[in-house]
Parts: structure tokens; sequence; C-alpha cells
């Protein structure tokens, strides 16, 4: 059962390099929309691990997202003139990896003093921290201040997006089904009883807050090579909600659920794209509809229960 | 230090103007079974969360195995050998019976992040000694046939007992007990009776009862401590007790009329 789950991510990267390579063959509107969705699901599943696994009430993810994205943007941007075009994927990886770095210190950051908080005050914090990540690449030049970056290359391919996708899906799932991992659903269900059991609470809520962060950065570091450009604006707080919303929706903790919310939540404003001016009243009408229809999440796919998974 | 397992010197702890406990005096053995009683609101459980890290003192010193346990977290502390349950139920709510029992086993494993991801061999073969071991736990308290089921949908009695695992599987020197048998009948108090002393002898281990049902206490703990608001009014074997008119008029008598 262990060793499936790797073989799993290897047959998930394989499929997202395989449908890739025809990219070139699919509409440039579709498979855009195909990576946005590689891109949501990163990010849903990394917030998941925090906000849902592990209990936490995070609104900082776009926040995350925002550091990681500028910090790969600039690197390549830095960087692409001075080396080989063969050395063109590495630079990529190295770029996304900085950034998801940055972002997991970043997270630490925020998450050390903040996570002995209880949870709407961590939801002010991680939203306060959103802001100021936003306003300092919105003042700060080097970033291009209020105008962002432009000119990134568009290297975010449907297999990078994708297969990022996978390895984020492995790496939850992996740590939350192991015996090690329960001590995050632990955390979620009662901290004191948790911490009487000999978890240390603080210590796999900064871990989760951590991992959930990377992800974070490396999302932003596959959008910005995707859209090409950034914005501060792109980042603020509705990205965050956006992103929470993916979570609620999927059922916090359901990691199946949450990569379909991911998926529906990005079509749905594109299938409203006729509808013009209304469709964000749309959007979050249904969305609204659909929590007090659901409180308890679209998709409530049972969590394995027994020993054996 | 002398032989006890834990040592409570003097130990105060006040919530503003109330002294929840107050300078108490307690001791347990490497293999004593100790009671803990009191009327309500004497704080029993509050001696309990001082013992486990929950609470800092305001005053007196907690020694176990003869460290002292000033600052050290409870989750600190159950690794080196504590371990309780809760007045009020406190399974986790969204895992099964084997997975509750799970959770806790994780303390005493080598198998960090690094190998939950990586999965090799050595962390395979640790998952499947903690299946074993736990599933040997479940079997020994009669929980095997629930472990899928979740915690919370078992009957009262075995969400108790189900806790006395829980505990137990953290493999703890010292089992705090915080009122198993409230809401059990007759019969099941019988056999939580039974649970405990087996408990002590199979285990090795000691254990502190907090418990209100009198013929629960004074069947099977050897020695008993009486608290009254906070302060310990007295303390001796139970047949002692039973003859202290202090303890009377505190307790039993209430109990009598
Ligand atoms: N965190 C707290 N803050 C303020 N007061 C507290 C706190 N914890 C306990 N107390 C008070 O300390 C006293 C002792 O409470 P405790 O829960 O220890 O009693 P107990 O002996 O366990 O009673 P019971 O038999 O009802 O469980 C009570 O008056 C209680 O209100
Ligand atoms: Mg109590």
């Amino acid at each position: 059962m262990n060793s499936g789950a790797k073989r799993w991510l290897l047959v998930a990267v394989a499929a997202a390099m395989a449908v890739s390579y025809f990219s070139a063959q699919f509409n440039r509107y579709y498979l855009g929309i195909a990576i946005d969705i590689g891109i949501n699901i990163i990010l849903a599943v990394s917030l998941n691990l925090i906000n849902g696994h592990t209990g936490q009430f995070s609104l900082g993810h776009a926040g995350f997202m925002a550091v990681g994205g500028y910090t790969a943007a600039k690197f390549t941007l830095e960087l692409q003139t001075i080396s080989p075009p063969w050395a063109q994927p590495l630079l990529f990886l190295v770029a996304l990896l900085l950034g998801g770095l940055l972002a997991a210190v970043a997270g630490l950051a925020v998450g050390v003093p903040t996570l002995r908080l209880r949870g709407d005050y961590l939801a002010i914090v991680t939203l306060g921290f959103g802001e100021i990540i936003r306003v300092f690449f919105q003042t700060t030049e080097a970033f291009g201040a209020a105008t962002g970056l432009t000119g990134i290359p568009h290297w975010t391919t449907f297999a990078w997006a994708w297969s990022f996708a996978a390895l984020t899906v492995f790496v939850v799932g992996c740590l939350v089904s192991s015996t090690y991992g329960r001590g995050f659903i632990a955390v979620h269900d009662d901290e004191v009883a948790a911490g009487a059991m000999g978890i240390n609470p603080v210590r796999y809520k900064v871990t989760a807050f951590v991992i959930g962060a990377f992800f974070a950065g490396i999302a932003g570091g596959l959008y910005a090579h995707h859209k090409q450009f950034l914005s501060p604006g792109g980042f603020d707080f509705m990205k965050s909600i956006d992103i929470v919303v993916m979570v609620i929706l999927g059922g916090m903790g359901r990691t199946a659920g949450v990569i379909v919310a991911a998926v529906l939540l990005t079509l749905l404003p594109e299938v409203l794209r006729g509808f013009a001016d209304s469709r964000m009243i749309i959007y979050s009408l249904l969305i609204i509809v659909l929590m007090i229809a659901r409180p308890q999440g679209l998709f409530t796919f049972g969590r394995k229960a027994a020993g054996k998974a | 230090m002398n032989a006890s397992l834990l040592q409570l010197e003097k130990v105060t702890i006040r919530f503003g103007g109330l002294t929840a406990v107050c300078e108490l005096d307690l001791q347990i053995g490497a293999h004593e079974l100790v009671g803990l009683i009191g009327p309500n609101g004497a704080g029993k459980t509050t001696a309990f969360n001082l013992i486990t890290g929950v609470y800092q003192p305001t005053g007196g010193t907690i020694f176990f195995q003869g460290q002292p346990t000033a600052n050290l977290k409870p989750h600190q502390l159950t690794r080196r050998g504590i371990a309780r349950t809760f007045q009020n139920i406190r399974l986790f709510a969204s895992m099964s019976v084997f997975d509750n029992v799970r959770a806790a086993v994780q303390l005493h494993r080598p198998h960090g992040i690094r190998d939950a991801l990586w999965r090799g061999r050595g962390f395979r073969d640790g998952e499947k000694a903690v299946e074993t071991q736990v599933m040997e736990l479940l079997e020994i308290f009669k929980l095997g046939r629930f472990r899928a089921a979740n915690a919370r949908s078992l009957p009262y009695g075995e969400q108790r007992r189900l806790e006395i695992v829980r505990a137990l599987a953290t493999q703890p020197k010292l089992l705090l007990l915080d009122e198993p048998a409230a809401g059990m009948n007759p019969t099941e108090k019988l056999e939580l009776t039974r649970l405990i002393r087996f408990i002590k002898d199979k285990f090795q281990i000691a254990v502190l009862l907090v418990e209100h049902d009198m013929q629960v206490v004074m069947g099977i703990c050897e020695r008993v401590a009486v608290l009254d608001y906070g302060v310990k009014i007295a303390e001796g074997t139970p047949a002692e007790l039973r003859a202290n008119p202090k303890v009377i008029e505190a307790y039993l008598g209430a109990e009598a009329r």
C-alpha cells in the first residue's frame, strides 16, 4: 500500500508530461484553464493541510503565493539572459523551489509567534500578513512596485503545473495517512487531548503551516510563469478567500473533495464569462447557496477510517 | 530522592482569588494504586492538570522520577511517562477507534516526516508494527470489533475504556484516571474495577484514580487522599478513612445522609 503512493506519483507525473507533449494541438484557451486548474489544486490542497487537516484558520495563502511568485519571477528575469537555453528547465526548477523555500521561511516567521493563538486570532494575523506582503511588493521598486513584473517567460506548461499538483497531493496525502500524520488530525480534533498523547500541537501546527506555505510559493512561481506578469493586486485578500472557499466547499480535510472543488471553482468563472458584469455576483451567490446547502462540504467522501489504508 | 515515582511538595495554584489547590503534598510509588477523592470543586481535576503540565503551579514543586517537572509541556510529560484520561471524554472525534490509539503510539516511534514521505522499508515495517501493537491493545480491552467505527459513535462505557486504552498506548509509568466510572451502571463499574487492577498488574504501572463512586475507590485503592476546597484533609488506607471523622463530615457523610 505504501509504495503504491510513490508509484502513483510517478504515473501522475508521467501522465502530465504525456498530455503536455501533445499540448500544441490543444486550444490555447483551454490549455490555459487546465494550467489554472493545476495551480489551484496545489493552492487548495496545501491550504487544506493547514485549514482542513490541522484545523487552523489561515487567510494568508495569497501572501505566500506572492512571495513564491515574485521570488521565482525575479530569479528568472535576472538569470534567463545569461543562462544557456538548454539550462532553462533547470533554471525554472530552481526558481520554483527558491520561491517555495522563501514562502516556507515566511510561513515559519509568521507561524512560530502566532500559532500559539486560537483560530480567529490566527485568521486576523495571517490576513494582516497577506496585506503586508502585498504592500511590500506594491512599494518596492525592485519588484516593479505598483506596475508589477512583466516579461516573465512563459515556462509553465501543463506538465509543470500538473506534476507539482500531483506532488502536492502526494506529500499531503502521505503525511496525513501515516501514523506520524495522525498528529495533524489529532491537533485538529482536540489540542489538549493531543498534548496528553505526547503530540506537540505547536510543532505540528508550524509544520503544517510551513509545508502549506512552501507549496503556495511553488504555485506562485507557476502562476508567474503562466500569466507572464505579476501585479500586487493579484494577491489580495480576495485571492486568499477564493482558496479558502475551495477548501471549505471540498469538505475540510478531504483531499479528493478539495481537488474537485478546485476544478469546479476554476471553471465556474470561465463558464460565467458570458454574463459579463454580473459574473462576480452570480459566482458569489452560487457559493453562498452551496455553503448553506452543504455546510459540510460538497463532497463527503469518507476519510479512510480503519487501520488498513 | 526516595523511590517515589511522583511527588508533590506543597503544590499550590490560584486562579485569581480562588486557591484551587493549596499546599498539596502527595506521593505515589512505582506500582501503587492511589485514590484521590473529594467533593465537587475540591480541586481533583486541577491536581491532574498540574501533574500533567496543563497548568503551572503558583507555588511548590512536582517531581516525576526525581526530576522537577516545572516548565515541561503536557506532551513532554507524556513522553516521560505520565498519561491521563479526561473527566469529559476527549477522544479524537473525526478518527476511528483504531486511529485514536494509533495517534497515541506516535510518540515512541522514530519515524517522522521524512519517512512518512519517502516510505522506505523501515517505515513500512514500522507502520506494520504499529498496526499490530494497536490491534493487540484493542483486543486486550475487547475493543477490537469496534476498530473501524468512529470513536464518538461507541457506547459511553466503551468510549471511557477507549480513552484508557489510548492513554496506555503512550506506554506510561503513571496513569491518571479522572472519574472513569462516571455515567456507568453497576455492572460496568464492577468491570471497570477489575480492569484497573488488571492494568496495574499487567503493565506494571502506578495509577492515580479520581473517582466519586466510593465503592470503586475503596474497593481497589491501596491508599486514598482526600481533598476539600483544595486542601488535603486526610490520607490513609480505605479502612482508616472510613473511621476518620473529618472525612466523614466533608465527604462520606454527605453520601450517608
Ligand atoms: N482554569 C480555571 N480557571 C478558574 N478556575 C478554575 C479553573 N480550573 C478550575 N477552577 C476552579 O477550581 C476549583 C476546582 O476545580 P476542579 O475541576 O479541580 O474540581 P474537581 O475536584 O475536579 O471537581 P469535580 O468533582 O466536579 O470534577 C473549582 O472551583 C473550579 O471552578
Ligand atoms: Mg473534576
